[in-house]
């Protein structure tokens, strides 16, 4: 087949000029070598900062190599003459959205491209029309691009490159913001263009799902690719994937976990699709003839549950009550737990959490934190400052809002305007610094000069250092990459081990699922449904009917399960397990306590 | 809180000054200005205020937006106000007390220049942000100012610009009003203490604000080359402009509605 992308030995810097003049090279692709055929769908993986996006720019002309070729449809993009034809064809998406739209209204938005390229009328509103009904949103078209939703924005970025009828279609963690009902049918639609129009797709992601999806994975690590293969290929070596950073995908996962268990091994023709990875996992059990398995860990038992904040009868709307955000929200949240706040986005989650501390006030109902004894009430307001401390709120990106000169004293912000003493405040902001994972040296720097997972865990610093009895979490690992995720979370699961009540909003089911005790479900301004997540998330009827996506691993769990069921009859399974390895060995046990029944009954008739 | 402030926001309701050409717009938006700062008394300024008003109901704004759009100039207006009243000691003193002293001619002055001031952004309003879609407004710009390229001047991409700057005011808006939000929850407080406590307040919403303009434009500048722009040439539109027979009525109206009050203006000063 054609390679459209050819690069051989690339090597890229950004220069930049230090505040005392002096030159810097950043060395950000280095000696990268890869080839990306027609009609292909590519995944490019790989840490943040490890030249991905770069490699994006090279691709799309938007940069030049420094050396090495780089060659797209047989043009090197080093040539002056030729390189408009190489960009006309080849149409990048970014992360954010709201950075890429130009039109006010949505239609002018998508026509901005096609503009460009100087396309006459009758077509230029057929692409138009076209490519806001291959991304779903043609009845927005009137609509002005700043009122739409993070997701639907966007859709309209992907709207705005398919408008430009590309060969190439380059995805840069576009995927990052959708919910995930709504990436899959994303996913559907790139799909279905690739084959029709045979498009050249390449997506970079942290998305493991997503890349399993893909033909072809590139890893890149410092600079150049660390790995290249099949997805079979590159997830069969469990051991290389997590050292680069990376995670496998659930049904790799949980296959693979389960072969650990077993004792066998795999080979990456086991593992190309989720069916494979079923029957893999269907004959190394039967083959195996499971008959012991580690005993199931006593579940968890929550010390007595004391309610720490509840909210009561609370509604909220704007626009003068024309527009209902949430309506009659009833919600118990109890002290030591984690609760997740899971929905569409849209659905009024941000709302709810905006009452948490009373940054919106009430308009009917309440919300009430019990702390020492004392109830504190949103509706009072002298109770609001004392709410706001014990409350902790941190808003998605929270990078975004670092404003001070060192990290120190950005941390120390709120403990300044609780009128702490210096001591009393040097203390919190290390211990603070401490729980996030930042060192002492990190906290005289300025918090601009951190990486982007930094940045984040010291705005979260910031507000743990006012010692809040409830931690708001809005989307806290949003667009970091696996690793980032994984330290994220081990942060969260280390502060609810020292008492820390979490209230988690996500839209990933799975990190829900793995790290809450409770999950709430709204659905268009409404609590739809509160439980723990094993019993809310097995439920798929009930998930349907609130339009809710079920967690990748208990679907997969799922589908193996009726499997085990058809061939091992007499197996029985527990409620879903919140991790692989858990499920892995639930799914052992399950069966092993039907072969010792067959073996008793055997017993009987001999 | 922030988020209710209209000016330069695009409000869709469909009227017929939505739907005339921009370029007609724009013209008549200047003749609104001149004819706006021509007129001085009374009487002419009430019907000037009439001729807005009926702008504001053809254009069938809500009420809501059009308090929106004024509330946020009042203190300039209110400054501008006091500033003339203060300043000018010319005609007959009405009030006189410590060192303040002021006029009949004074208060006119300040008065004439304060509704004056409304006047101007109720019709900056009405006839171009809250009718027309910046990238409109930059297009009809574009198209008015297109014999000035002769002349070398980047009429092409002063609008451009500008239309971009349009655009981005209510993401800054809604960026402003996430920041204030997130430091209130650390216990921020914009709301009291001193004059100077609550200027220095707003550095801890400034500060990343900027931050995030300056990667807001790296990152679009990528984008818009990426989307193969290259300036004005050889540009199509997916709305061409053209001016039709209802842009041409229209406009006259207006343009009456502009001269109307300057004449009896005229009228009532040569009595």
């Amino acid at each position: 087949m054609e390679n459209v992308v050819i690069a051989q030995q690339v090597e890229f810097s950004y220069k930049t000029v230090l505040p005392d003049g002096q030159k810097v090279d950043k060395k950000a692709v280095n000696g990268l070598s890869l080839e990306i055929a027609k009609g292909s769908y590519t995944a490019i993986l790989g840490p943040n900062g490890s030249g991905k996006s770069t490699l994006a720019k090279l691709i799309d002309v938007l940069e030049v190599p420094d050396a090495g070729s780089m060659l797209v449809f047989g043009v090197n993009t080093r040539d002056e003459d030729e390189f408009w034809g190489i960009r006309e064809n080849c149409a990048c998406v970014f992360q954010n959205p709201d950075n890429q739209i130009v039109g006010t209204i949505v239609e002018e938005d998508v026509a901005f491209g096609p503009e460009n390229l100087g396309v006459p009328n009758p077509e230029l509103r057929q692409r138009v029309d076209n490519a806001l009904k291959d991304v779903g949103i043609y009845d927005l078209a009137q609509r002005q691009a700043a009122s739409l939703s993070g997701g639907q924005k966007q859709k309209l970025a992907i709207a705005g490159a398919l408008a430009m009828d590309p060969d190439i279609l380059i995805l840069d963690e576009s995927t990052s913001m959708l919910d995930p009902n709504s990436r899959d049918e994303f996913l559907s639609v790139v799909e279905r263009l690739r084959l029709e129009k045979g498009l050249t797709v390449i997506t970079i992601t942290h998305d493991m799902g997503e890349a399993a999806r893909c033909d072809e994975i590139f890893v890149v690590e410092g600079g150049r690719i660390s790995m290249h293969g099949t997805p079979s290929e590159i997830f069969a070596d469990d051991y290389k994937v997590t050292a680069a950073g990376l995670d496998l995908p659930v049904h790799i996962k949980l296959t693979s976990e389960i072969a650990k268990s077993i004792g066998a091994r795999l080979t990456s023709d086991q593992l190309v699709s989720e069916e494979s990875c079923i029957e893999t996992i269907r004959d190394m059990i039967t083959a195996a003839r499971v008959t012991a398995a580690a005993p199931d860990k006593a579940p968890e038992v929550l010390p007595d549950r004391r309610k720490i904040l509840s909210v009561e009868g609370l509604s909220y709307s704007y626009d003068d009550g024309k527009t209902k955000a949430i309506e009659d929200i009833n919600l118990d949240v109890y002290e030591g737990e984690v609760l997740a706040i899971v929905g569409k986005s849209g659905c009024g989650k941000t709302t709810l959490i905006s009452h948490l501390n009373a940054i919106l006030r009430p308009q009917s109902g309440d919300v009430k934190l019990y702390i020492d004894d004392r109830t504190l009430s949103a509706s009072h307001k002298k109770d609001i400052l004392e709410l706001r401390q014990n409350v902790g709120l941190v808003f998605q990106y929270p990078e975004s809002q670092l404003f001070e000169e060192t990290v120190f004293k950005d941390i120390a912000y709120g403990l300044r305007k609780m009128g702490l003493s210096e001591s009393e405040q040097r203390l919190r902001v290390h211990e603070a610094a401490k729980a996030v994972g930042l060192s002492e040296s990190q906290l005289v720097k300025s918090p601009f000069d951190l990486s982007g997972g930094r940045k984040r865990r010291a705005a979260m610093a910031g507000v743990l250092a006012m010692k809040p009895k409830v931690l708001v979490l809005d989307e806290p690992a949003a667009g970091l990459d696996p690793r980032g995720r994984r330290d994220m979370f081990a942060i969260i699961d280390e502060l609810r081990k020292n008492g820390t009540t979490i209230i988690l909003v996500s839209h990933n089911m799975d990190e829900a699922a793995a790290h809450a005790d409770r999950v709430c479900c709204i659905g268009h301004g409404k609590v739809l449904a509160v439980d723990t997540p094993d019993k809310l998330f097995a439920d798929e009827e009930r998930l349907k009917q609130m339009d809710i996506a079920q967690p990748a691993l208990f679907a997969f769990a799922g589908k193996v399960k009726a499997e085990l069921k058809r061939v091992i009859p007499g197996a029985v399974f527990d409620l879903p397990k919140k991790t692989a390895e858990e499920e892995a060995e639930a799914i052992l046990r399950g069966c092993a306590s039907a072969s010792r029944t067959k073996e008793s009954e055997g017993g009987e008739h001999a | 809180m922030l988020k209710d402030i209209s000016l330069g926001k695009f409000v869709d309701t469909g009227s017929i000054l939505h739907r005339i050409d921009p370029r007609v717009k724009v013209l008549m938006y200047a003749l609104y200005l001149v004819a706006i700062f021509m007129i001085t008394t009374p009487a002419a300024l009430a019907l000037m205020g009439l001729i807005v008003l009926a702008q504001l109901l053809v254009a069938r704004m809500p009420l809501k937006t059009v308090k929106n759009t004024v509330a946020p100039i009042i203190p300039l207006t209110i400054f501008i106000f006091l500033l003339n009243i203060l300043t000018i000691k010319t005609g007959d003193v009405i009030w006189h007390r410590w060192k303040i002293t002021i006029t009949d001619n004074g208060l006119e002055r300040a008065s004439i220049m304060a509704v004056r001031l409304i006047f101007l952004i109720l019709s900056t309003s009405v006839m171009l942000t809250l009718t027309t879609t910046p990238l409109k407004i930059a297009d009809a710009l574009e198209r008015i100012f297109s014999p000035l390229k002769v002349i070398k001047v980047p009429v092409h991409e002063m609008a451009m610009m500008m239309s971009i700057a349009l655009r981005f005011i209510p993401t800054l808006i809604e960026e402003t009003d996430k920041i204030m939000k997130a430091q209130i929850s650390r216990g921020a407080d914009y709301d009291t203490g001193s004059f100077l406590n609550r200027i220095k307040g707003y550095v801890t919403v400034l500060v990343p604000l900027f931050v995030a303009s300056f990667k807001r434009a790296e990152e679009l500048a990528v984008a818009m080359d990426a989307r193969c722009y290259r300036g004005g040439e050889g540009r199509t539109k997916l709305n061409p402009l053209k001016i039709v027979a209802i842009d041409v009525i229209v406009g006259l109206i207006l343009a009456i509605g502009a001269v109307g009050p300057v004449v009896l203006d005229r009228v009532i000063r040569s009595l």
